[in-house]
């Protein structure tokens, strides 16, 4: 999972050492283009400018290369037919403007048709990429009004729908001190029946929001510390325990109030110090953030979850709700690429459409599983039906899972 | 390995192990690597006809665009394989099939030459890497990835019943099945083999990878073949999980690929150049073997242990004769493994037969070697394997000690020429 720590820096540092050679091929690229453009077209051509280009995907003596039969065009509708003629290294083809992409199509393989798209596009400089051919960005130039309305309105789209997220996290947030005060309120009557409820009612708020909110040391604290590492403090499981620190949050109540079905001293001091917690958490997270990047890394973090502890059947051990946090992590994931849907389909319609169409069937898949009469309103994730089902419902989030992760790099605003 | 036994095998003299020394690359893609071998026994890197087909050069490769026949069954069986089959997603479209035949003809071109499929490390820092890298400082190491369709693929689900091949149909319950849904069938298999496990591995793992990104199939069911079980021309014959010899009798010759193995004049003309792919997991009751005596073993398969020669002859490639008799009784059991299996008992019928022997670790339940041996063989008629399973499932002494649990067909189309996919002739 990619969390928004000190992990993002690292990644960087280790890619630099094969960028430098990509932007080397880039360079190269370039200049070989400017000499073709000069060459090539007369200047009555360069003038007017063109509002469609060819690129052809071929593979050749230097490998896999594009080849594109205008290298600048006019201002407004600029339409791009995209084919793979041979190049097997090469699946993909964007048009980036300081590095953001403003439009892309992808699965091109040799022997399917052509693919064509439009974007609109003020003048200016903007590079064609061709990800795997060995002249991986060429120039465009675009002649004509300088100001990019396409290319900003994607940008607002989508910084609008991350400030707009924000405001979802936090209501989550807050929604989930209100559920542990009720569950609180429950283990401290001593009711197991109550606290149960309160437990399945107070669970989906962590799981929308959890890749969003799992980063947090507490002050004074180091961060190889579980003493003060609120997401151990909040939603640790049995297996994951670390000695010096001990059981502490929602499983260790799970454990007390579902195996042992009973209340102690033990499990209301594990139901004060959870509600504590959950307010620093509160507190620590009015100050996120977020970028559209952050969205698309929370929803794929959210279902990487989905894979790691609940098809598995760890995360609820004792109840056995893990279908109640799998639907909460889904429903987290599907917001966020809610708030990025309206710029992203400008940049790749076909892929939102794609995504959209998979988060259709992982949650009418889960529909299948809803129960009315269940604690959490899904049915219970017994051994056995974790022995029929775990198959389908792995293949169906990973599908999903798989095109939700591209879509970090097509929306990152960095 | 102790002294071999002498005169084990029913007075045919002595039957000597030969050490054969498959002389492998130590990991690098530096071209032949030969002389390794010395130490004991006899270090040889040649067959017995002279040739050279058990020499491992990573860093060779082999073409994909022929053109002509797919690559993985005429090809020297490599070393190791990995076999999986896939399933057809529900509501799957025909342009997401076709998507996925060119995505995967693509990506194995790629991969057969030794390049990734996509960036193992994008410049952009919030992309997931396309090709995973397990492979990525390794040689291409003979990788072919051999695409099957199975009868699924002409069902309704994709509007193509009008172009299966009347041969293509799953096959009919054989004596002696004991499949397991969990290991049968499937809408389409990949083959891929390699002399480095890894690379064979890797080329599965990310063309499952492409398929699920495509959105057409899941993944059904996967053998890791780790010993090449099967010989082509010019390789000395491995021997499987119970230290026989298998393949002997291995067709080899271009001519008999003509005859046994390639479709031509099909009904569907698409499948011309192809042939039919039959998987069959086979387990082994190892340990029950293993405490089996070794004329019961020389028995039941018919030929000595340890030379590999029929029970009638003195060395391997000796014909066996199934008529000769001795003290009144046929000397070549006619329910041995060779005698129900030998072509001169079955109307000259004969299949390419390109095995790997795998396990699975441990049973749990009995404590016992979970392994066997995935039996491929590529005929230009299914009937073919049908007659020859259905008088071994009957028969064959050795179903004592094996079960077929495992079982799949598949039609391989021909490889297509550069700027095409496999199947690509399906939608014209």
């Amino acid at each position: 999972m990619i969390r928004r720590d000190s992990h993002t820096v690292s990644m960087r540092a280790a890619r630099s050492s094969r960028k430098s050679v990509v932007v080397l091929s880039g360079l190269t690229a370039v200049a070989l283009a400017a000499l073709s453009a000069c060459g090539g077209s007369s200047d009555d051509d360069t003038a007017k400018g063109v509002s469609t280009v060819n690129v052809t995907m071929a593979s050749g003596s230097n490998g896999d290369e594009c080849t594109y039969d205008a290298t600048t065009a006019k201002a407004g509708p600029i339409t791009f037919n995209v084919k793979n003629e041979s190049a097997t290294g090469v699946s993909e083809f964007e048009v980036l403007q300081d590095q953001k992409i403003v439009g892309e199509r992808e699965n091109l393989a040799p022997g399917l048709g052509g693919s064509t798209f439009t974007v609109t596009l003020g003048g200016g400089t903007y590079q064609m990429y061709c990800p795997g051919a060995s002249n991986e960005s060429t120039d465009l130039t675009v002649t004509g009004a300088q100001a990019s309305q396409s290319a900003s309105s994607t940008q607002q789209l989508l910084q609008q729908g991350a400030s707009d997220y924000a405001k979802y996290a936090s209501d989550q947030i807050t929604n989930m001190i209100t559920a542990v005060q009720v569950l609180k309120n429950a283990v401290d009557s001593g009711d197991v029946k109550a606290a149960q409820d309160a437990y399945a009612a107070a669970r989906p708020f962590y799981e929308r929001v959890e890749s969003d909110v799992e980063g947090f040391v507490l002050d004074g604290y180091k961060p190889t510390d579980n003493h003060g590492n609120l997401d151990y403090l909040i939603d640790m499981r049995a297996s994951n325990l670390d000695p010096a620190v001990g059981w502490h949050g929602f499983h260790a109540i799970e454990r007390d109030i579902f195996a042992k079905k009973k209340i102690t001293g033990s499990t209301k001091k594990l139901a004060g110090e959870l509600l504590i917690n959950v307010v620093k958490l509160s507190q620590l997270s009015q100050s996120l953030t977020y970028k559209p990047e952050d969205l698309a890394n929370g929803a794929a973090g959210l279902l990487e979850e989905v894979q790691s502890g609940k098809i598995s059947g760890e995360e609820e051990k004792y109840s056995h709700i893990d279908l109640v946090d799998f639907a909460a992590n889904v429903e987290g994931a599907e917001q966020s690429f809610a708030y990025l849907k309206p710029g992203l389909e400008k940049i790749d319609p076909d892929l939102t459409d794609t995504i959209s169409q998979r988060f259709d069937a992982v949650t009418s898949m889960l529909d299948g599983y809803r129960d009315a009469k269940e604690l959490g309103g899904y049915e219970r994730y017994t051994p056995e039906l974790k022995a029929s089902d775990a198959n389908k419902l792995s293949q169906t989030v990973q599908a999903l899972q798989d095109s939700l992760s591209t879509i970090a790099a097509k929306v990152a605003t960095a | 390995m102790t002294e071999p036994p002498q005169n084990a095998t029913n007075g045919t003299g002595p039957a000597r192990f030969g050490r054969r020394q498959v002389i492998a690359g130590a990991g690098a893609a530096v071209g032949v690597v030969a002389g390794a071998a010395a130490g004991f026994g006899v270090g040889r890197a040649v067959a017995d006809d002279g040739t050279s087909g058990d020499i491992v050069d990573l860093g060779n490769s082999y073409d994909f665009y022929t053109g002509t026949h797919q690559a993985g069954v005429q090809t020297l069986p490599q070393r190791h394989c990995v076999y999986m089959t896939f399933d057809l997603v529900p509501g799957v479209t025909t342009q997401k099939f076709q998507q996925l035949l060119a995505t995967w003809s693509a990506g194995i071109a790629q991969l057969m030459a030794g390049l990734p499929v996509g960036s193992v490390q994008p410049t952009s820092p919030s992309s997931p890497p396309q090709d995973t890298g397990e492979a990525y400082d390794l040689g291409p190491s003979s990788l072919t990835v051999t695409l099957g369709l199975g009868p699924g693929v002409f069902d309704e689900r994709l509007g193509l019943q009008a172009k299966r091949p009347a041969l293509l149909k799953d096959l009919p319950h054989l004596p002696s099945d004991a499949l397991d849904p969990g290991t049968t069938g499937g809408d389409l298999s990949l083959q891929a083999c390699a002399d480095d496990p890894q690379v064979a591995y890797h080329a599965i793992r990310d063309l499952a990878k492409l398929g699920r990104t495509v959105g057409a199939v899941t993944t059904r069911w996967t053998v890791m073949g780790f010993g090449r079980a099967s010989s082509g021309k010019g390789q000395t014959t491995p021997r499987n999980l119970l230290g026989f010899k298998d393949g002997t009798r291995n067709l080899k010759e271009p001519s008999e690929f003509d005859d046994f193995v390639w479709v031509s004049d099909d009904d569907q003309p698409w499948m011309n150049g192809g042939t039919y792919q039959i998987a069959r997991k086979i387990k082994m009751n190892i340990e029950i073997w293993d405490s089996d005596a070794i004329g019961d073993q020389e028995k039941i398969f018919g030929r000595s242990k340890g030379e590999g020669a029929p029970l009638t002859g003195k060395a391997e490639f000796d014909s066996p004769d199934f008529a000769a008799t001795s003290g009144g009784a046929p000397v070549i059991n006619p329910k041995a493994h060779i005698a129900l299996a030998a072509h001169e008992n079955n109307g000259g019928i004969k299949i390419l037969r390109r095995s790997y022997n795998f396990t699975d670790g441990i049973n749990v339940e009995l404590g016992q070697l979970d392994a066997g041996l995935l039996f491929m063989c590529y005929v230009n008629d299914p009937a073919n394997f049908v007659t020859l399973q259905t008088k071994l499932g009957s028969s064959d002494l050795l179903n004592e000690y094996i079960s077929h649990v495992g079982s799949a067909i598949f039609a391989i189309p021909p490889a297509p020429q550069k700027g095409h996919y496999i199947g690509e002739q399906l939608f014209a």
